[in-house]
């Protein structure tokens, strides 16, 4: 009997129990006289998958950006209170080399980081690994322009992956593919973040779909129209996988719609 | 490929017929136009070492410039102040025609072969120099900001990144400026030269001798073809990415 009450504990509970990965801190970014971001605070905690969703050009994009250190802020802090925390950017194109093979496209952070242009056999294992994990196994050899736009996106979450991240940022990450690719893949980001395959613990998401950040995250951060503005912080204490269809998400879809058109 | 190829050739053939005939039908003087049977008779071993001269000469100006206009290229994408400073002089090169400058480089250089390997070089330079700043700017900010999550030195986004992405700058360049190659090998000729097909052209159209002056144009034509076509043979093995489109 215990036990199970202890598991539903931890169930319930677990994120608010886990330490913080990331914590922004009043952060300001502007560009002259532009102001794209004012005044931004919020936590993201181990374990947690939280979206960002702002309408475009609200300024969502440059607050990622400011995270993986793209973008210096004009004031505030970004900080990572815990030790070696590594993070891995996820773009809305899949940025390939076309002239790379699908292979050494993933090994390209390994590279980088050796220095030079050879790569170990353990980086390669690696790498393999990790095209096993995105269900492109058999494609190693395989030019980015012989690959769906799908099939590109996921070379680059292996790409993303190769550098061990605890937490991984993605900028609108499946936005420039069809709806029915897009769902797959989101979905195939949910297992991935669950496995134990990887370090990978944390997922913050850049998104302008509703339904997208309520099936996909634990907390949803509304932004405001440029300055981006935390307008509100939603959590999702819905159960997984859940659909856009399902009740419960459908409330808080309709909830954050509702704030979204009166916030315009 | 084969039907795509026949079809020029029967014209081709056609036209030489057509040339032949009327040649002989009409009597035209040799010296006016002679018919391609003369053409041909004057295809000889001198013919065949003066191209080789002017093929050199125009190769070797045009690997020259190519190596100086890509390092020139890099230090111009490197250091902006350079561009600056040195693009408007590079303007003024290329704007002079090659025609003017010619007589001064025989009087530098002599009449042998420096004269018209920098007369190719002056000529190759300003296109590539062009296109390798544009390509090795065109990666887009997407790319260099991802290189720069990754952590990559200024050394690794240019040799990773930069470089393979220029390389399609880089070989319509090549393309442009291998066959104005050939023009600097045979204007440097022109004006001060021993051999060579632009000696050959000079001195046939001097004494008449128009069939001569006709296989050396000819072999002039073919050289800046062949230099084109080696370098198009390369872009399409090395390149073979472009077709598919950069994202």
């Amino acid at each position: 009997m215990n036990a199970f009450v202890l598991t539903d504990r931890l169930k319930a509970a677990p994120l608010a129990l886990s330490k913080p990965i990331l914590s922004i801190e009043d952060l300001n970014v502007r560009f002259g006289s532009v102001v794209a971001i004012e005044s931004v605070s919020l936590t993201v905690r181990r374990g947690e998958f939280v979206s960002l969703l702002g309408p475009s050009g609200c300024g969502k994009s440059t607050l990622l950006k400011a995270i993986a250190r793209l973008v210096e802020p004009t004031s505030g802090r970004i900080a990572r209170p815990q030790q070696d925390v590594r993070t891995s950017v996820m773009f809305q194109k899949p940025l390939l080399l076309p002239w790379r093979t699908t292979l050494d496209n993933v090994l390209l952070p390994v590279e980088i980081q050796r220095g030079g242009n050879t790569v170990d056999a353990v980086g390669r294992r690696n790498a393999l690994r990790m095209l096993d994990l995105v269900r492109l196994t058999g494609f190693a050899e395989a030019y980015p322009h012989q690959l769906s736009g799908g099939m590109q996106q996921r070379v680059a979450v292996a790409r993303a992956l190769m550098c061990d991240p605890d937490v991984l940022l993605l900028d609108e990450p499946f936005g420039a593919l069809d709806e029915l690719t897009r769902d797959v893949l989101n979905e195939e980001m949910l297992r991935i973040w669950q496995s134990k395959e990887t370090r990978l613990s944390t997922v913050l998401m850049v998104t302008h779909s509703i339904p997208e950040a309520v099936t996909m995250s634990d907390r949803v951060i509304v932004l405001s129209a440029r300055p981006a503005l935390v307008v509100e912080d939603v959590p999702v204490a819905c159960g997984r996988p859940r659909a856009p269809e399902d009740a419960d998400a459908g409330a808080i879809i309709r909830h954050i719609r509702a704030m979204v058109r009166s916030g315009q | 490929m084969m039907s795509r190829a026949v079809a020029p050739l029967v014209f081709g053939v056609l036209l030489l017929v057509a040339w032949q005939v009327l040649v002989t039908l009409f009597q035209i003087p040799e010296y006016l136009l002679p018919a391609p049977t003369a053409i041909a008779a004057t295809v000889d071993r001198a013919l065949a070492v003066s191209f080789a001269v002017t093929f050199i000469e125009a190769l070797g100006g045009f690997l020259i410039a190519s190596a100086l206009a890509f390092a020139i290229a890099t230090l111009f994408v490197r250091f902006q102040t350079l561009e600056d400073g040195l693009f408007p002089i590079a303007i003024a090169i290329k704007t002079t025609p090659i025609v003017a400058i010619a007589p001064l480089l025989v009087i530098w250089l002599g009449t042998g072969w420096w004269s018209k390997i920098v007369a190719a070089i002056l000529i190759c330079f300003f296109p590539v120099l062009v296109n390798t700043v544009k390509g090795l700017k065109a990666a887009d900010l997407e790319y260099r900001e991802l290189f720069e999550t990754l952590g990559a030195s200024h050394a690794q986004e240019f040799r990773k990144l930069r470089v393979p992405y220029c390389l399609p700058y880089l070989f319509s360049a090549l393309k442009i400026s291998s066959s104005l190659a050939v023009i600097g090998a045979i204007v440097g000729e022109f004006v001060g030269a021993t051999q060579g097909l632009g000696y050959l052209i000079i001195i046939s159209s001097a004494h008449l001798e128009t069939a001569t002056l006709f296989s050396a144009i000819i072999a002039a034509a073919f050289a800046g073809i062949a230099m084109f076509y080696a370098i198009s043979f390369a872009e399409r093995r090395l390149i073979f990415w472009s077709s598919g489109e950069m994202e």
